[in-house]
């Protein structure tokens, strides 16, 4: 397990590093972020002034190495020595990168845990229940459902569902409370968050769920286990779920990594100030230290929870040998 | 005056990356289909030049607002985050909102019931003592005036206020009292370099705090302007001290006004508290009715407009400092009965035009067929109708001292959708039927509806019409650059103050020409240089007000740089337990000194 995990750290980092560079370099083709930060006297020498304030008059590879080690080792800058891991500071407000995305991150892993909560509750619920009950009203209702509902974007049900329950006054609107300080309105604050998101995921882990199981349940082993007599539960949940885990796990994986480096589209639709809503609006300011934070925290997240997933395996089906 | 990036620019660019700036709708009494969108007689005490007042005038408190009461918090819901807190580099209209509440300068502007505007002593005791035919100002600082901390404002802190801007890192804010101090473009900055953080100060020939209480402006040319500039959000008290932190005072600022900052969150919140150091006996403007505002970010028009539609709970206490009514939900609140009497509106700085790259489009006949061919009516149309905007005649804005009712030399009020036929004629009088044009816009919704619109309209006058789009967000930017390769593109412009003065020399002055400059359509016309130059040089405000309206029917009928296409409106709503409501006309918004959380 250990050199696996080795071989994998060290090849993220990698992964990191030329993500980051291939993105730091690629970002100065897009615009030059002094345009946004000139004022009225947008003249030759306003720019120049304003690139030499943000370090962007250098070359770009000595920008780059300045913003690498930053990270490893912190970095001084004119408004103060900033500690690794240090990202620098926005070029639109000045506010350290770290500490933003920190600020950020709760509301992010808010919206992430308590989405994944209810789509695999409701989806991998609905999905064995539909597996289990193959060929019947029920399976046929919940495949049914789970069509329609997977074709449903956020953007649309968002503006749909605030319209009916927050601008009539049933509800209050969505927004981000400390889970530490007021842990019933930080789930009230994010019950229609979750549930809007989940949506989709839900509708597509009951898809999934269902089709693994039925996939599992024609099995040899799961069949040898039926004519020895088992009990039909027994061998369901027993042999055929654990089989049946593996992709979905693999998914969870992926969809995890990206719901904590970001919901995007569910923030911007319920005004949630998370990671999502943070690369937007860097992006939108053309603010390369943000930028750059944001990208590698959310590309670590996904690497992290890929070899998470890849350890997990091992653990779910003794048939896998991590080596 | 100020184009894109300037304050008001800013509020042109955040519009368009929403895709539009239309707005407008009625101050008080319900609206069912009656057109109650605000006409130029509305904006007639806009178009004013604000007089100077008294020492009288500038003496607090502010006269009480009806029926206020104290107490409660104001929930404020905006679309953009502040991306500066130091004063220094406030331009755009969201964060000159929150500076009338946290900041204080030598001079600011008194609004009356009736809408008159005065322009008065914040912390100085009057609007300016001048002297030398407009070359010196003297300015005497209030007693009791104080920073959050409780430290007196001096005539130091107001010396290093001025002298900081001249420091490398402020680079967003107004230049004028430095460039009128010590020179024009961005040469003001080798006068100190450093700002005053290593010691050198300006010469007291140029600005002298002969004591504590006392300030004297000396400049090489009358500059009859000044107490206006100074209102500027930008020239805020900044303490001489070590609280001012450089770079760093854009997320630690001092504040002057009644309120605080208790918390900022960029992108995410902020809380304003009461600022107990602030005297009311010292503040002619101002009130301090809430407790506090609660600010949120990340609130899109439509959110806002239909949260406060709805005026449910905690909505009922709210409002936007900037927020603007969706224009495509302008019809739904107008017709809404309740949402329908809590609106406040007003005539927006800004005038839409058409420029045309004068570099390219020598012949006066091809502009002038441009113009006429120009479909307004239209434009307006999809910037929101009446209560988004107006059809413009001219390019002075209702809002501006000089503007002219009726003025319409290219006939677009009694033709509001184009004279195509009168477009075709000079087209074919300059040999130019079919010439390309290549028409630049901004890629967001409204400006490419617009885009449709224009071309067609082009098309039918007989020119060959290359649409080409262009990024909102460098919009600007690119339309700034000397050699930008397009024929004709939209800007927005609104003045600083009801003063053409912030209107012709930035737009049309050919002396400003260089990349990055506002003089978008690129106007090289030496009588129109000479003018500026003379016209600044009076003292009397009237005959300078005349003067600016002679060179505007200059430019408008023997250069034409720009079509004019449309004037601005401002809508927005506000919750049923807000009380104090007004439109402040300066600001552009409504008034955020009068209000009050009613119980």
């Amino acid at each position: 397990m250990l050199p696996f995990l080795l071989r994998r750290t060290f090849g993220a980092i990698i992964t990191l590093v030329l993500l980051s560079a291939f993105t730091f370099f690629i970002f100065f083709s897009v615009g030059d972020p002094a345009t946004l930060a000139c004022g009225k006297n947008c003249t030759a020498d306003n720019i120049a002034l304003i690139h030499q304030n943000l370090g962007l008059d250098q070359p770009v590879p000595v920008q780059y190495w300045h913003f690498l080690v930053g990270i490893f080792a912190g970095r001084d800058f004119t408004l103060g020595h900033c500690s690794a891991p240090c990202f620098g500071y926005s070029f639109a407000t000045k506010q350290d990168v770290w500490s933003t995305m920190i600020d950020r991150l709760p509301t992010t892993a808010s919206l992430a845990i308590g989405g994944a909560v209810a789509f695999l509750v409701i989806g991998l619920g609905a999905g064995l229940l539909a597996a289990w009950k193959r060929g019947t009203l029920l399976d046929k209702t919940v495949t049914g459902a789970s069509m329609v509902l997977s074709s449903v974007q956020i953007y649309i049900l968002g503006p749909i569902v605030l319209g009916i329950f927050v601008y009539s006054g049933i509800m209050a609107a969505p927004k981000y409370v400390n889970l530490t300080s007021n842990p019933a309105s930080w789930f009230m604050g994010l019950l229609i968050p979750w549930l809007v998101m989940s949506t989709i995921f839900t509708a597509q882990y009951t898809r999934m769920a269902r089709s693994t199981m039925i996939e599992q349940l024609q099995e040899e082993h799961v069949r040898t286990a039926k004519a020895k007599g088992m009990p039909a539960r027994y061998v369901f949940l027993r042999y055929a779920w654990r089989g049946s885990l593996i992709p979905i796990v693999t998914i969870l994986g992926i969809d995890l990594s990206s719901l904590f480096g970001g919901a995007m589209i569910t923030e911007y639709t319920f005004q949630l100030a998370g990671l999502g809503r943070l690369a937007i609006d860097s992006v939108k300011t053309l603010d390369l230290p943000m930028v750059m934070g944001v990208l590698i925290f959310s590309a670590a997240l996904i690497l992290v929870f890929n070899i998470i997933v890849d350890a997990t395996y091992a653990f779910i089906d003794p048939r896998v040998r991590l080596s | 005056m100020n184009a894109l990036s300037t304050r008001r620019a800013g509020a042109v660019i955040a519009a368009l990356a929403a895709g539009s700036l239309a707005l407008t709708g009625c101050s008080s009494g319900g609206g069912t289909g009656k057109d109650k969108s605000q006409t130029d007689k509305d904006a007639a005490g806009q178009a004013k030049v604000v007089p100077l007042g008294t020492s009288d005038q500038s003496k607090g408190p502010a006269a009480p607002v009806a029926g206020a009461q104290t107490g409660g918090t104001i929930t404020v819901y905006q679309r953009d985050s502040f991306n500066h807190l130091d004063p220094a580099q406030m331009y755009v209209s969201d964060m000159r909102q929150l500076a009338k509440l946290i900041f204080r300068g030598l001079t600011t502007y008194k609004q009356d019931d009736k809408g008159n505007q005065t322009l008065v002593g914040d912390l100085a005791t009057d609007a300016g003592q001048m002297s030398d035919g407009g070359k010196t100002w003297k300015y005497t600082l209030k007693d009791g005036i104080k920073f959050e901390d409780g430290k007196p404002i001096t005539s130091k802190d107001i010396r290093h206020t001025i002298e900081r801007q001249y420091a490398s890192f402020i680079t967003e804010g107004p230049t004028y009292v430095q460039q009128w101090l010590s020179g024009a473009g961005t040469t003001y900055r080798k006068a100190l370099p450093d700002g005053p953080y290593k010691g050198d100060h300006l010469p007291k020939s140029v600005l002298d705090t002969p004591d504590d209480k006392t300030i004297v402006f000396h400049f090489k040319d009358p500059q009859t302007q000044l107490p206006y500039a100074l209102a500027e959000a930008g020239y805020s008290a900044v303490p001489d001290s070590d609280k001012d932190t450089k770079d760093k005072y854009d997320v630690a600022p001092v504040c002057a006004g009644p309120y605080k900052i208790a918390d900022f969150k960029s992108g995410k919140s902020m809380q304003l508290v009461r600022n107990t150091n602030w005297d009311p006996k010292t503040d002619p403007v101002r009130q301090q009715y809430p407790d506090g505002f609660s600010i949120s970010f990340n609130h899109q028009y439509s959110d806002y407009t239909k949260r406060l539609m709805a005026d449910q709970g905690g909505d009922k206490t709210a409002i936007g400092f900037s927020n603007l009514v969706e224009p495509s939900l302008t019809r739904q609140v107008l017709t809404d009965a309740s949402a329908s009497k809590r609106l406040v509106q007003g005539y927006a700085v800004y005038v839409w035009q058409m420029n045309m790259n004068m570099d390219r489009i020598k012949d006066k006949r091809i502009r002038d067929a441009i113009t006429y061919a120009m479909p307004n009516a239209q434009i307006v149309r999809i910037n929101g109708g009446s209560y988004g905007g107006e059809n413009a005649g001219g390019l002075f804005s209702p809002t501006v001292a000089g503007y002219e009712k009726g003025y319409d030399p290219y006939g677009k009020l009694k033709k509001p959708n184009g004279d195509p036929e009168k477009a075709k004629q000079l087209l074919k009088e300059a040999g130019k039927t079919g010439m390309k044009l290549v028409y630049a816009y901004a890629n967001t919704e409204i400006r490419q509806q617009e885009a449709v619109a224009i071309a067609d309209a082009l098309g039918k006058a007989g020119f060959n019409v290359q649409k080409k789009e262009v990024d909102a967000a460098s919009w600007y930017q690119q339309m700034g650059k000397v050699d930008n390769g397009f024929d004709i593109y939209m800007t927005g412009w609104g003045q600083d103050w009801a003063d053409a003065s912030t209107v012709i020399p930035p737009s049309y002055d050919g002396r400003t020409i260089q990349d990055g400059s506002s003089n978008y359509s690129h106007v090289r016309d030496q009588h129109i240089s000479d003018e500026i130059d003379k016209i600044k040089q009076m003292t009397d405000a009237k005959k300078q007000t005349e003067a600016w309206q002679q060179l505007h029917h200059y430019i408008v009928e023997k250069v034409d740089p720009a079509s004019p296409i449309y004037y601005t409106k401002v809508l927005q709503l506000y919750g049923s337990k807000i009380g104090g409501i007004r439109y402040n006309i300066e600001a552009g918004y409504l008034d955020v000194n009068t209000l009050f959380v009613k119980k």
